[in-house]
């Protein structure tokens, strides 16, 4: 039966259902450590209860159906007629998987079908006052994965990575192609039958450029066949649906309380104070205050030249009226870090059960808001990361114990906004990095001579894991070692205009620090000029500007340097790259170095004039220049002209490696 | 004036779902939503409500709870919405024994197949408990009650051993009335009895289990075959009919499918006729709380053969319908407040209370 995805009583069960599943993902996990807590076994059972109630509104049978069996699961748990067994728990937590899955068919206006009726019947019987069922098979595929795991090693390990392969890989990951990495998948794929998709977690540019799209319309037709792609991945949070309206009963409860006995006989309604308002019709909006920044820029360009105070005060006053509407657009759109970080102590759990570790999860800051669009996008990254997190850094139990430390092992997730932008961070207090170990590992690989390696920093060497290929887990599992995720994952966090590097201490875990901006429509960019064509480069990419002798330079191993505060950086004419071609002119003696951050390396990039600061709206890339590596978009700037906007790790990534392969 | 209604459910959408339900009818005026039992009792004094309508299963405070604590600074007509599993049922009784008036399933299903009638449903049941702004007046004594009863003048049916059989229906109101009436009985009572409740299926089995625990007489759900024992009450089981059969000396107690055109399942005139018939002159008949009728025919059956039949009065019932039909039809031979029932039963056929 095919629902009507547009009815206001389906929507409303879709987003109170969404809070009580995202709960229930928590509760469970927590009642696995406190599997005696009352208060919580009460929480879930009313969790089901509550889903199993709305369902039946609507009447969704095969919902009902399998909450109802849940309810009478946890409604003997929570009077002690049964107790909590990790067996009983992997039924269960299949279960949320299940109503999970049909509110995903819900989501897309399908009537879900009847759960798996093996499921059902293995509920059935633990609602039973019986002994328990035999375990479910869901935990035995850890085992199953260790014959297929030499021939996944030899897949993973001896492939040194060539030039030729890098590069149709960064084809690859610009193009949306996924080809180059098949001769990993296979292995991967055998080894972890247990893994329910392959976590490719990779973003491309199309997939970012797509996404553009959606934020400026979608109007191009250029992006239609790519904003199609995303979609499917994005529906179980990207429905429809508003956030304000969570907050729904809170100000209606307040505002009755409040009334007093007559003014509550007068108040003739309980209203909703909040309103159900299509993403879509907020992205618009969104789209419309860039296109006012636009013009206000323009206006502040073309008042430069006069010195009329009434039309000065007046632009001021736009200007500051813009920026509080872009601030308030913006903040509609922000959802809390929660919908991503709710879902790790699930993540968590799953893998330390299958890896026979003890794992404990503490969550930070999950209030902390971000934009809705980058909620979603950060969800793959996050959640390899902390998979790598609990697959590399925490050690075995014994291990543990060995090297002094409690059992179980802890991972930190933290979200804090510090100015324009999110810090998150992911710290374990497992077994860290050796620095050694991965300088040999570089050289090995061929990347880079013993010197080199020699001369890297801790911190240069930690981060080299970002890089292709390059994955030190001797033994490929089926949670992590690939060596394409964390590539893929930095990749995607710097295609957000986010920067990601890692610090570590050998014995006492490791931390990965991950920079986004709070919004993706619009951002913060400098505006330089090179060969006579304005850029934008990303405010936050940019450490700091330089006026300097570009004739004090030195070429090391072939790359040129520059001194800076007694420190070599690499030092790039911009101009090599973006006007390739162009009759390459005489090296002025003095020029403007921009020092660019890329994760914990610093870079500087010559070009021929600054402009300043200016907000660019970003714009997607017409089909032509879709792809190309280094381009994150285009804007129009304060007089009209169209710049592009830079993405610096992957330009310099893109055309740097040849000199200076271990700039991350 | 409108009805003020408070809506608790701990799911936002239930409470949206109610409020859009009362809303639409221009007699009720949603007058506030509580999410748990704590914020109810937090806003029932100065909301003042009407009705209540309460869910049971709620965060911080439950619907128990809420309905005790309600009860105790406001006395309010409170409907609860209940599940029908017999987890649900106990609750419900739970629910009631703390002072609800009324219960309701939380499907709109198991009220009526159709939607718009279940809505109508649920909307006459808040209507009329709110025609109704307190509780029953706190039990008289008893033992003063059965002093008056004893120097009344005992049935007119004549001496004690007359009767050969007691039978009581009751609707809304009725199981914590019936529990309160039967508790009243003692173990060695010297009748058999047959009790009609309207109730859906899932709840009389636990209702009848409940009343067993209490009571010392014996009660159990009616099974087809059953055979009338003395001191042993047998509830009609939810969903269908009770009847009598005679056999070879004995009476049987026969459970049938309901008729489709009867609305009442288990309906009190259905089990009234069948008494009728079978004891003619000899039942003592009791009309309880409850809404609408059913009770008033068969009570005329029963008169015309001769038995006794008395009705629960105005100020004790939870809704004063059913005991009213049979009283305004002359048919009512004794009005009596809640609390005397029980012991005027005993004085009546003879028992002393132990």
């Amino acid at each position: 039966m095919a629902l009507d995805p547009n009815d206001e009583i389906l929507q409303d069960l879709l987003v109170s259902s969404r809070e009580i599943l995202e709960a229930l993902d928590k509760q469970l996990v927590e009642l696995e450590q406190r599997p005696d807590d009352k208060e919580l076994l009460n929480a879930v059972f009313r969790g089901f209860h509550t889903i199993k109630g709305g369902a039946s509104f609507l009447a969704l049978n095969s919902l009902v159906a399998i909450c109802h069996r849940g309810e009478d699961v946890f409604n003997l748990l929570r009077r002690g007629e049964r107790v909590v067994t990790p067996q009983l728990m992997d039924v269960v937590l299949r279960v949320l998987d299940s109503v999970n899955e049909m509110f995903v068919h819900l989501n897309n206006g399908v009537e879900p079908p009847p759960a798996d009726p093996a499921l059902l019947a293995q509920l059935e019987a633990l609602a039973k006052d019986g002994p328990a069922p035999p375990p479910a098979p869901v935990a035995t595929p850890a085992v199953a994965a260790a014959p297929a795991v030499p021939t996944a090693k030899d897949a993973g390990t001896s492939g040194d990575i060539t030039d030729a392969e890098f590069e149709s890989l960064l084809d690859a990951l610009a193009s949306g192609d996924t080809t180059p990495q098949k001769p990993a998948a296979p292995a991967a794929t055998s080894a972890a039958p247990a893994e329910k998709k392959p976590d490719t977690g990779e973003i491309s540019d199309a997939e970012f450029e797509a996404l553009l799209d959606q934020l400026q319309g979608g109007n191009s037709p250029a992006a239609t066949p790519a904003a199609a792609a995303p979609a499917p991945t994005k529906t179980p949070q990207a429905a429809p649906t508003p956030t304000p309206v969570t907050a729904a009963p809170a100000p209606v409860e307040t505002r009755s309380r409040a009334a007093g006995p007559s003014e509550a006989a007068a108040s003739a309604s309980t209203a909703e104070t909040s309103v159900r308002v299509d993403t879509q019709r907020l992205d618009e909006i969104m789209n419309m205050v860039g296109e006012l920044v636009l013009v206000r820029n323009r206006l502040t360009n073309l008042h430069a030249g006069m010195t009329d105070e009434r039309l000065t005060k007046a632009i001021g006053d736009l200007h500051m009226v813009t920026t509080d509407l872009q601030v308030a657009v913006m903040k509609t759109r922000m959802q809390p870090i929660k919908k991503v970080y709710g879902k790790f102590p699930r993540v968590v759990r799953d893998i330390a059960r299958t890896l026979n570790k003890e794992i404990n999860l503490e969550l930070r800051g999950e209030d902390t808001e971000v934009d809705k669009n980058l909620v979603e996008m950060l969800n793959d990254p996050l959640v390899h990361l902390v998979r790598n997190s609990c697959d590399h850094g925490i050690e075995m139990p014994e291990a543990r114990v060995a090297a002094g430390k409690p059992r179980a092992g802890t991972v930190l997730l933290t979200a804090e906004q510090a100015g324009d932008h999110i810090l998150l961070t992911i710290s374990d207090d497992g077994a860290g990095m050796d620095a050694d170990v991965l300088r040999r590992k570089a050289v090995e690989k061929g990347m880079m001579d013993v010197e080199q390696a020699a001369r890297m920093t801790g911190q240069e060497c930690y981060n080299l894991i970002f890089l292709p290929g390059f994955s030190t887990k001797a033994q490929i599992s089926d949670i992590s070692g690939r060596g394409v995720g964390m590539d893929v994952v930095r990749t995607k966090i710097s295609s957000l205009n986010g920067s990601v590097e890692i610090d570590s201490e050998l014995g006492k875990g490791s931390r990965i620090l991950i920079r986004m901006p709070l919004t993706l429509a619009i951002m913060p960019a400098l505006m330089v000029v090179v060969d006579k064509q304005i850029f934008a480069l990303p405010l936050a990419s940019v450490a700091e500007i330089l006026d300097m002798d570009l004739t004090t330079t030195n070429v090391v191993d072939g790359q040129l340097v520059v001194l800076v505060r007694d420190k070599a950086m690499p030092l790039f004419y911009l101009q090599h790259w973006l006007a390739a071609g162009q009759a390459i002119r005489p090296i002025p003696e003095n020029g403007h170095v921009v020092v660019a951050q890329v994760g914990s390396q610093r870079v500087g990039l010559v070009v021929d004039q600054l402009i300043g600061q200016e907000e660019a709206v970003i714009k997607p890339l017409g089909s032509r220049l879709q792809g190309t590596p280094g381009l994150a978009g285009a804007t129009i700037t304060g007089d009209g002209r169209i710049a592009l906007i830079l993405d610096l790790p992957t330009l310099i990534r893109h055309y740097a490696r040849r000199n200076y392969r271990e700039v991350a | 004036m409108s009805v003020r209604v408070l809506i608790v459910d701990d799911s936002g959408f239930f409470r949206r779902r109610l409020t859009e339900i009362f809303a639409a009818d221009p007699g009720i005026q949603v007058v506030g939503t509580a999410a748990n039992g704590q914020e109810a009792v937090d806003q029932v004094p100065h909301l003042k409500p009407d009705v209540i309508t309460m869910d049971i299963e709620m965060p911080v405070m439950d619907g128990i709870t809420a309905v005790r604590r309600i009860m105790a600074i406001r006395p309010t007509p409170i409907l609860m919405f209940s599940s029908l599993t017999t987890e649900g049922a106990t609750a419900t009784f739970d629910a009631l024994e703390a002072g609800a008036a009324d219960y309701l399933p939380k499907r709109l299903e198991d009220i009526a197949a159709d939607r718009n009638v279940a809505i109508r449903e649920l909307i006459s049941r808040v209507r009329l408990l709110a025609t109704r702004s307190t509780r029953p007046a706190p039990r008289p004594q008893a033992e003063a009650l059965v002093r008056e009863l004893v120097r009344a003048p005992a049935g007119r049916a004549g001496a004690a051993g007359h009767y050969r059989i007691l039978t009581i229906g009751a609707s809304t109101g009725g199981p914590v009335a019936l529990q309160q009436v039967l508790m009243a009985l003692p173990k060695d009572f010297p009748l058999p009895i047959l009790l009609i409740q309207h109730m859906p299926g899932t709840f009389t089995g636990p209702f009848a289990q409940r009343l067993n625990q209490m009571c010392k007489i014996t009660v159990k759900e009616a099974v087809d075959g059953d055979v009338l024992t003395s001191g042993q009450a047998l509830l009609a089981p939810g969903g269908k009919q009770m009847l009598l059969e005679q056999r070879a000396g004995q009476v049987l107690v026969r459970i049938q499918r309901p008729e489709p055109e009867q609305n009442y399942k288990p309906s009190v005139d259905v089990t009234f006729n069948a008494v009728a018939r079978v004891f003619p002159g000899k039942a003592l008949a009791l009309v309880l709380t409850g809404m609408g009728a059913d009770g008033r025919e068969g009570a005329r059956q029963l008169k015309q053969g001769g038995s006794t039949v008395w009705a629960q009065d105005e100020k004790t019932c939870v809704v004063y319908g059913m005991p009213a039909a049979v009283a305004e039809a002359g048919l009512a031979d004794q009005v009596l407040p809640l609390a005397s029932i029980g012991p005027g039963i005993a004085h009546e056929v003879g028992a002393w209370i132990s």
